[in-house]
């Protein structure tokens, strides 16, 4: 049997749909473990401004109250090997950003005695206005949701040339487009923040081996990722840290952020006990990381005959309270601000903006899901505006082996065309020739008006 | 009351592997001493598939059969570098490590088949599991017995082999212009949705009859796990245009979804008809000419749908989800005469209301600018 192209059933897919696969919360050791509950902030935004545990310390059960001084190192950049500073702590210190941002954790003899001691730290807060809107963030009264100020501030990526606080792309001459173009549609997009929603909430078991080496057993998509993550968190070499991979019971870019495994190393480090944290359904939906809200503006230049000369967007990205990964997703957004057409002249504008909500994370489709909804929101409305065919417009304007994309990447294998010309035939509908008979080929013929041939071959930015 | 039937159109493209490059993946093969064959690997298996596909790329590079094959990622200590299962990047990125390291593993039991035979390596080959003279398959031995031989009777070898695969680093040359000084990614792919759907113009309520979803996928290592990624991505990109938002009343935090009763995810009640177009151009330096599909499959549907709101109707809602609140506003709009865009000069101008321009205060340090500089 040929092994490529086999329709061979999933690899221990049938322990998954008969409940034989072990998940992280199915782990039974001999020796028990403790449970851990953490104490979450109950505001948007505010200062501690006082913190006693003692009362709760006193409670039966009770192993361990761990807060931000139990950490070895508190604050660790998920991005840090790209050079991004780090911002957020494992543990609150004394300020809260976001509604349900973890200030301390207990790890006692069952869940409703670690929740009990929870429930019995005394804390107190002043609150501070918070910031939601991203649009309002650039006001100058705007409350302040981030200590760097409402913007990321170093997107060069590196800690000694911190860079512009924006990304930008810009290649050709969009002001050549805007002056040549017959009509310039512009629209603005906003895509939801959204939930991973997975089955099995966030959970791990972190188990201290009497050699003092911490292995966790983590539901995490990235086990060398998060190794990385719990090492730097307790101050250890790599060899101080095995993670143990599990089956994951749903992903989707929410267990990048391996949001349980650290804390309940902490908890484990300090009890010399094995400790289990899993978060309750609500902790799942409220407390961890959501697919980043978009607030995109383009303004798109054409020809009454549907070409695309030029595009300018600006793009706010929803990071939430803290970084994490939203540098990353700003700037592979804007690499594809063009979607899967060839647009000579562009000017894209990114900025990852920080407000007094749970930080946006890694979801499917990070980055672009909202590129795609920008591109094909304006080139539907631009066929409807100027009353041509949606996919002519696309065929036309489609990315071409060779073309360059507005970062200069030089496209090998780039399929609009193929695809378009495939849906269309199962949808039923009737391509005029020119159209049927294109190729992914570079374009030559009669499609392509003989003033644009330079403008869809340029190479690098201007 | 009516309900009005519309069709729209999405085309996509997605890159394979992190954005910039970089993102590394290392694998280890060992044989058993009945030549079965274990695969360790970092590549976490979050039910994209990657471990099913491995084992095929594997089984193939190799020359044995897949149930020869083990893939097992258990942990950070047996398991070599895996950078991570995001990005869409393990049946290529990870793939691609497998199969050079499967590739080491067949060069070493050709080495040591071509001792035992007597031939020249470059003269044999491997198919399911027996290594045999090109032109003269009467002369072979099978991989067991060569695993066999090389660890009980040659000195104790364990056949092995280390596979890497990366895309170097993609620096950003320049801040202004983003120009780069390789690619950013490992491929792209591209893919259109087309969604057939009934609006009810009463209710503001949208079903989707069918999705039409294409995707150049370069070569399906799996076709039925690629249908399973469409499947699964289709009903996550109905979710994400109709139904699902974190904060219902964005921005406003309040109102938030805390359970599967009051977050809207999609149900099978909601699933369309998926007609699945799988389009294979095989890629240049993908494993066996694949490329992704995992994340890409729900980008398509908020666009195809939006827009065959506005065939059914006649009203374009820009902000997602889709629901059936915001479609009766943009038709109250509508049938007010307000929707139209306004038109100053060349200028057509959707969505003012929603611009920072709008909302943010007029001395703000951030605009939209129509300057096109």
């Amino acid at each position: 049997m040929k092994a490529i192209g086999a329709r061979l059933p999933r690899y221990e897919g049938a322990g998954h749909v008969t409940g034989q696969t072990l998940f992280v919360d199915d782990i039974r050791l001999p020796q028990g473990n403790l449970w851990a509950k953490a104490l979450r902030s109950p505001h948007h935004s505010a200062r501690i401004t006082s913190f006693d545990a003692s009362k709760a310390a006193s409670l039966p059960g009770v192993h361990a109250i761990i807060t931000h001084a139990d950490v070895p190192r508190n604050v660790f950049g998920h991005l840090a090997f790209l050079g991004v500073p780090a911002d957020e702590p494992l543990l609150a210190v004394d300020e809260v950003r976001y509604l349900g941002q973890p200030i301390a954790a207990v790890a006692a003899d069952s869940e409703e005695a670690a929740q009990a001691a929870v429930d019995a730290i005394e804390v107190e807060y002043e609150e501070r206005e918070p910031l939601f809107d991203m649009r309002k963030a650039f006001d100058p009264d705007a409350p302040k949701a981030h200590h760097w100020g409402n913007w990321l501030p170093y997107f060069g990526g590196e800690l000694e040339n911190a860079g512009p606080d924006r990304r930008r792309i810009r290649k050709g001459d969009l002001e050549w487009a805007f002056e040549k173009a017959d009509t310039i549609v512009k629209g603005v997009y906003r895509p939801a923040a959204i939930e991973h929603a997975p089955l099995e909430t966030q959970v791990a078991l972190a188990v201290p081996e009497p050699s003092g080496r911490m292995v966790v057993y983590s539901c995490t998509q990235a086990m060398h990722f998060s190794a990385g993550h719990v090492a730097a968190h307790l101050g250890v070499p790599l060899n101080g840290v095995k993670l143990v991979s599990s089956a994951v019971g749903g992903g989707f870019g929410g267990k990048v952020d391996s949001s349980s495994d650290t804390i309940a190393a902490v908890l484990a480090l300090k009890t010399e006990r094995p400790v289990k944290w899993r978060w309750t359904r609500e902790e799942e939906f409220l407390c961890s990381g959501t697919r980043a809200a978009w607030h995109i503006e383009v303004a798109d230049a054409v020809t009454k005959d549907g070409w695309i000369l030029g595009r300018k967007t600006l793009t706010l990205h929803d990071a939430g309270a803290y970084l994490r990964h939203s540098s990353y997703a700003t700037t592979k957004h804007t690499f594809h601000c063009a979607g899967a057409y060839t647009i000579p002249n562009v000017s894209f504008l990114a900025f990852a903006v920080f407000t007094n909500r749970v930080p946006s994370t890694a979801m499917r489709g990070f980055g672009v899901t909202s590129t795609s909804f920008l591109a094909e929101m304006q080139v539907n409305r631009i066929a409807k505006v100027l009353d041509l065919d949606p996919y002519e417009v696309r065929l036309k304007n489609a990315n071409r082996i060779g073309d360059t994309m507005p970062n200069t990447v030089v496209l090998k294998d780039p399929s609009t065309v193929p695809v378009v010309q495939a849906i269309a035939e199962h949808a039923g509908i009737e391509l005029a020739p020119e159209y049927k008979a294109m190729t992914w080929e570079p374009r030559t013929g009669a499609v392509l008006p003989e003033w644009l041939v330079e403008q869809q071959a340029k190479g690098g930015q201007d | 009351m009516a309900r009005h039937k519309g069709r729209g159109l999405a085309t996509i493209e997605y890159p394979t592997g992190m954005n910039q490059s970089g993102d590394l993946t290392q694998s280890w093969i060992k044989l058993k001493h009945d030549g079965r064959v274990d695969v360790l690997s970092g590549t976490v298996d979050i039910g994209n598939g990657s471990k099913t596909a491995h084992r095929q790329i594997v089984a193939a590079a190799l020359g044995v059969p897949v149930d020869w094959v083990t893939v097992d990622v258990s942990d950070t200590d047996a398991s070599p570098w895996d950078t991570g299962t995001f990005a869409s990047r393990c049946t290529f990125i990870g793939g691609n490590a497998v199969k050079i390291a499967a590739e080491r593993v067949r060069e070493r039991v050709l080495e040591i088949a071509g001792k035992m035979l007597e031939i020249d390596p470059a003269d044999l080959t491997i198919e399911e599991g027996v290594v045999f003279a090109r032109g003269a398959p009467e002369t072979n031995i099978s991989v067991s017995d060569v695993a066999h031989a090389a660890t009980w009777q040659l000195g104790g070898e364990l056949i092995s082999g280390t596979g890497t695969f990366v895309k170097p680093f993609a620096k950003i040359l320049d801040q202004e212009t983003g120009r780069i000084d390789r690619d950013p990614h490992a491929a792209l792919s591209y893919g259109a949705s087309v969604a057939e759907i009934e609006v009810d113009d009463e209710t503001g309520e949208v079903r989707v009859e069918r999705f039409i979803e294409a995707y150049d996928i370069g070569y399906a290592i799996n076709p039925t796990i690629v249908e399973g990624q469409i499947q699964g991505g289709t009903v996550m990109g109905l979710g994400l245009a109709l139904l699902e938002a974190s904060y219902p009343y964005y921005p406003s935090p309040e109102h938030r979804g805390a359970d599967f009763a009051s977050y809207m995810a999609p149900s099978m009640v909601d699933l369309p008809q998926i007609d699945f177009l799988c389009l294979e151009n095989p890629s240049v330096e993908g494993p066996f000419g694949a490329k992704a599909c995992g994340e890409m499959a729900n980008n398509g549907q908020g666009p195809s749908v939006a827009a065959a709101i506005h065939d059914a109707v006649g009203v374009w809602v820009t902000e997602l989800p889709l629901t059936p609140e915001r479609v009766l506003r943009a038709l109250e709009k509508k049938a007010a005469g307000e929707d139209a865009p306004r038109v100053d000069g060349k200028w057509v101008i959707f969505d003012e209301e929603l611009s920072i321009n709008a909302v943010g205060a007029p001395d703000a340090d951030v605009k939209f600018t129509f300057d096109p500089f």
